[in-house]
């Protein structure tokens, strides 16, 4: 059996920096450790012949989700006065019931391993998009009407109840005409 | 050979190349900038003014190293570095010529856009890490205009996706090079996605007239406010870095990278991002600054929408004339 050597890297940092996300007392800490296990995760699915999925990866874990849970770090940080710090509480609990998953986990995937051909199969993004925007065509556009709909919600929540009237302009930009028409 | 050493030297070539041409970027920006204010530029070094960049890093690499106390190390210490690396990442794909390119990935596009939409990660770091209101301001503005000028970015890289139908880019050049350059034909989608990746790349690197994460009337310096020595001197290369990138990857995608009329190859491509970094300092030398809401207005009301449009052009020109 051949021992390989990317992927024992790619799983040690996935690992490591698992550990640190949960473990960090300081929330911006553990979000960019996040990020770090996130651009780990695309580096796997890049050893699996799937770059187009490292690359979606990178750019909505990394670049969106990460870069959100920052602002919402960084507009929470302080409540009430008070530093919100992270806290880890029945760590105990946590370690036995994380152990029981991992071996639920370790069961399936050994009982399942020897229906997953080896190596994996390559498919070209063209591959990918004809399946999407053919045999599963439905579920994709029902994803993206739903995320539209959450835009949409996100809008609504966010919006100035009383709006300025329109036409007029703001005070900041009639000072600056006022000094240079 | 091996392959590993094979890759090595390859990749570590083409960063020492365009790492040494960034000083003679540096020189041109300077002696334009000159000019366009009515000055000689530089000349105390040598007459041409050329060792000037050198002199600059030795200085850099003097200045004394300051830590501000209450900043978070690892952050602060390791922001520039990731700067720097995320921005010469870039070059990974760049098709210099038929036979130069780091990793001809099938997925090309979408790795730049990836290592770009990376690029927040280090700017915040360093807001953060310097723990300084104006760094964290500079940051904050930084973030909240890449994340906003990504969205037209996709949409104008999209348009020689679809046309070329590739994510590859040497693929894209390729078919620029059997057909026409995406500028040429069809112009009426090739100019205008040039122009808008071109807007929407100089505002994802915060460069001037998007410069606003820095502005240094308001700021002090954004987020390079509390950086000393070679630390700043990483920043600051991180920028030109991407600005050439930047360019190199334009004139691949749009310019019809290395074809040209006679005797295609790597000096048309050093040619045409030549002459589109020669463009973006005019700009940068030219223009004003925005206001931060005037840079979201502009991205949501007009990049937005125009980049929908073309991404729609590009589909249908495709479907009944192509």
């Amino acid at each position: 059996m051949n021992f390989d050597f990317g992927f024992a890297i790619v799983a040690a940092v996935i690992v490591v920096s698992a550990l640190f996300v949960v473990r960090a007392a300081n929330l911006i800490h553990a979000v960019l450790w996040l990020g770090v296990t996130l651009l780990g995760t695309a580096a796997l699915y890049a050893q699996l012949n799937a770059p187009f999925l490292a690359g979606v990866q990178v750019l909505t874990y990394v670049g969106g989700v990460v870069t959100l849970m920052i602002f919402g770090v960084m507009v929470t940080r302080r409540h009430d006065g008070i530093d919100v710090v992270a806290q880890t509480e029945g760590a105990d609990r946590g370690f036995i019931f994380a152990s029981a998953l991992f071996v639920v986990l370790a069961l399936v995937t050994w009982k399942s391993a020897p229906h997953v051909p080896n190596p994996a199969p390559v498919a070209s993004s063209a591959d990918i998009a004809r399946a999407l925007l053919g045999e599963y065509l439905i579920g994709f556009e029902v994803l993206s009407l739903l995320l539209l709909a959450a835009i949409v919600g996100a809008v609504v929540l966010v919006r100035r109840r009383d709006p300025e009237p329109a036409g007029e302009p703001s005070p900041a930009a009639a000072a600056v005409s006022e000094v240079n028409p | 050979m091996n392959e590993f050493l094979q890759g090595g030297l390859y990749g570590g070539g083409i960063i020492v190349a365009i790492m040494s041409s960034l000083l003679f970027v540096l020189w041109t920006e300077r002696k334009m900038a000159a000019r366009m204010q009515s000055r000689i530029g530089p000349t105390f070094t040598d007459p041409l003014g050329f060792l000037q960049a050198p002199a600059d890093v030795l200085k850099l690499l003097q200045k004394e190293d300051i830590i501000p106390e209450k900043a978070d190390r690892a952050l602060f210490n390791n922001a520039p570095l990731l700067g720097a690396t995320v921005a010469i990442a870039g070059a990974a794909v760049v098709p210099f010529s038929a036979t130069i390119v780091g990793a001809d990935l099938e997925v090309g596009v979408l790795y730049l856009l990836a290592v770009g939409a990376l690029g927040v990660l280090p700017v915040f770091a360093a807001g953060w890490g310097s723990n300084n209101k104006f760094a964290l301001l500079g940051a904050m503005r930084a973030i909240a205009q890449s994340v906003s000028y990504e969205v037209p970015l996709v949409l104008a890289a999209l348009v020689p996706v679809i046309l070329a139908g590739s994510m590859k880019l040497s693929d894209i050049v390729a078919y620029q090079s059997s057909h026409h350059w995406l500028v040429v034909w069809p112009f009426f989608l090739g100019i205008p996605a040039f122009g808008l990746f071109m807007l929407a790349m100089l505002a994802e690197s915060n460069r001037i007239p998007f410069d606003i994460p820095e502005a240094e009337s308001e700021l002090v310096a954004g987020i390079t406010t509390e950086y000393t020595g070679m630390k700043f001197g990483l920043f600051y290369m991180a920028e030109y870095l991407h600005t050439v990138i930047a360019s190199a990857v334009a004139s691949a995608l749009f310019l019809g990278g290395y074809d040209g009329p006679i005797a295609p190859g790597l000096w048309w491509m050093v040619l045409k991002t030549g002459l589109l970094v020669v463009a973006i300092y005019w700009l940068r030398w030219s223009l004003l600054r925005f206001r931060s809401d005037q840079l979201m207005a502009l991205c949501w009301r007009w990049l937005v929408p125009s980049g929908v449009v073309l991404v729609v052009g590009a589909a249908v020109w495709v479907v009944f004339a192509g």
